[in-house]
């Protein structure tokens, strides 16, 4: 039904939106308890560079990265020469470009939830004998966990759809970077690749429904679990 | 022992206390707003006092000019807040376990079994913390921060969420397990008759400032602490034992502790659940207790003892009379009793008051061997 390289582009575009989502998942939980629970000098510093590849063209995201991460980038030219690493125009910056994609908006989410937790929750846990990040782990963590999962859902659903960033600093390689987007655009390019392209589309929706239907499903179990209602 | 020597500012609010506690039991009443939670805030280490020291048990806890503040976690002091705080994504078994796991096996004070029978907790374990009433979800509170083996333990206002009915009933099951667990005890309430129920030990809080320290009945001749006490019900708590039951004439007699040997046991109604010899607090309202200059015949009233006229305190709707009786009890009367009896210090009286008026409290828990396993 698919032909070898629309099966390479689907089964990238899954490898990479999971793998980007796994790659931020600890940092997004990280900036996300900082800006929501933390005061210190830069949070509004810290909070727009979060935000950047939210407003900024996708393209520019991109080759913000192949500046920073290039062989001849900054920590690029010193991955290369040090440990001969090149991450632009491979799979690793395909999932790169999807996580700084992502970013904002499991940041986003995550914050939110974290922002609705009484408080007072976490006191009792400290005056109960946990450490910071063991109430973090025990208390934060698991009455997040509904919008930690959106978060997760989000950034994953925003690494199917990258293009531009994923295009600039990971190129349009089969296998490595030429996830659905990218194979769609390069089908839509070649004379005869109507047909493959509208494949794509649809495996695209499909997917995208599919990824939505498992948050969901996933978002009521975690509920019930906290008890169903609000977590006052 | 806690020293306290603590000074902050909070927007119009200053709090600004020195105390020192010791004992078991310490009760800190005050009015809403004189900054009894503030104080328990800081002593837990959630709140930065802005300037003097924390000291418990000879370990600074805070000293705000040499830049000490012990974080709240390693603090060892525990905190049964007035809104329970249980954790909503836990049962009630899982919450009372929570803090199991931050106390090292060596430093336990107290086995869950210990904590689940004290409370009687077993029928609630399962229960999602949603299910919990009010007065159940204090219980299972007060089970974890037990649990945390901590070195004292806050209590801030615990049982103002419930109403009084119930609020008479998990006092006892409290104090109880407070008794069993043998942790000194801070506890918060600005309703008198509850905090004399916990301690008689008081420290007496207005506006953010110490109005006085010591023993109620002490704090009673305070002008400034009986202005505090007014409007409040006044409890006498006397610690007694159970000197047998007289079924014929539905009664249990009654020996208070202190009352001296010789003196006749006080009459309550017939109460057998209570075993003769136990160890129990009886309680008595201060309007209860009438006053006679003689004993008087032909009545139904069923306890006269005799005693001294302490002190008198005139209120400004009544007057109170403190009254050595081998015990201190506590008689609220009118001002126009006063004067047709010439209630006056060192005048002998009568105390009278029926058996219905004694209420029996509870039974003090028998205390562990040694208070810790190992």
């Amino acid at each position: 039904m698919l032909s070898h390289a629309e099966w390479t582009a689907l089964l990238l575009s899954v490898r990479v939106g999971l793998l980007s989502v796994v790659l931020e998942a600890p940092f997004a939980l990280g900036v996300a308890w900082l800006l929501a629970r933390r005061r210190f000098l830069g949070k509004t510093a810290l909070d727009a560079v979060v935000h950047l590849p939210l407003v900024l063209p996708p393209v520019v995201t991109g080759y913000l990265l192949l500046i920073l991460l290039g062989r001849r980038g900054l920590i690029g030219g010193f991955l290369y020469h040090h440990f001969g690493l090149s991450v632009a125009f491979t799979w690793k910056a395909a999932v790169l470009a999807s996580a700084a994609m992502g970013f904002p908006l499991m940041v986003r989410a995550i914050r939110l939830a974290i922002e609705l937790i009484d408080r007072r929750l976490e006191e009792a846990a400290q005056t109960l004998g946990a450490a910071p990040w063991q109430v973090f782990a025990r208390v934060v963590l698991p009455l997040a966990a509904p919008g930690v999962l959106t978060g997760f859902v989000l950034a994953f659903a925003r690494s199917l759809g990258e293009f531009g960033a994923t295009l600039t600093f990971a190129g349009n390689i089969e296998g490595q970077s030429r996830t659905l987007p990218v194979a769609i655009y390069t089908f839509l390019q070649l004379p005869s690749g109507d047909t493959a392209a509208e494949r794509l589309v649809i495996l695209s929706v499909v997917l995208s429904l599919g990824a939505l239907a498992a948050s969901e499903m996933l978002a009521r179990a975690v509920k019930r679990r906290l008890g169903g209602g609000g977590r006052a | 022992m806690l020293e306290l020597e603590v000074g902050l500012r909070r927007g119009g609010f200053a709090l600004d206390v020195t105390a020192s506690l010791e004992g078991p039991a310490t009760a800190l009443f005050g009015p809403s707003g004189a900054g009894k939670s503030t104080l328990l805030g800081v002593v837990a280490g959630l709140v930065r006092p802005g300037r003097g020291r924390v000291v418990l048990d000879g370990e600074v806890l805070d000293d705000a000019e040499r830049g000490v503040h012990v974080p709240t976690h390693r603090r060892r002091v525990g905190v049964v807040f007035q809104d329970g705080r249980l954790f909503p994504h836990l049962s009630a078994g899982e919450n009372l376990r929570f803090p199991e796991r931050f106390v090292p096996p060596a430093r336990r004070r107290f086995r869950a079994e210990e904590v689940v029978r004290w409370l009687a907790l077993e029928p609630l374990l399962k229960r999602s913390v949603r299910s919990l009433s009010g007065g159940e979800a204090q219980r299972v509170a007060l089970g974890r921060a037990l649990l945390a083996s901590p070195r004292l333990l806050l209590m801030d206002e615990p049982l103002s969420a419930l109403d009084k009915g119930l609020r008479g009933q998990i006092l006892p099951l409290l104090h109880g397990a407070l008794q069993a667990s043998g942790l000194p005890v801070v506890y918060v309430s600005h309703d008198l008759a509850e905090a004399l129920q916990i301690s008689r030990e008081m420290l007496l809080l207005k506006g953010g400032k110490r109005v006085g320290q010591g023993p109620f009945l002490g704090l009673l001749e305070l002008p400034e602490a009986l202005d505090l006490f007014r409007g409040q019900g006044l409890l006498n708590v006397v610690a007694a034992r159970v000197a047998g039951h007289r079924a014929e004439d539905a009664v249990t007699l009654i020996e208070p502790v202190s009352g001296g040997s010789g003196r006749a046991a006080f009459k309550a109604a017939l109460s057998p659940e209570f075993a003769a010899g136990r160890e129990i607090r009886v309680a008595l309202r201060p309007e209860d207790v009438a006053l006679a200059l003689a004993p008087v015949a032909g009545t139904s009233i069923q306890n006269q003892v005799p005693g001294t006229i302490r002190r008198v305190l005139q209120g400004e709707r009544r007057t109170l009379v403190v009254i050595d009786a081998g015990l201190t009890l506590l008689a609220d009367v009118t001002r126009q009793s006063e004067h047709e009896l010439g209630l006056r210090e060192g005048r002998p009286v009568w105390c009278l008051f029926k058996a219905q008026a004694l209420r029996i409290l509870d039974a003090a828990a028998p205390r562990p061997s040694a208070g810790t396993h190992s």
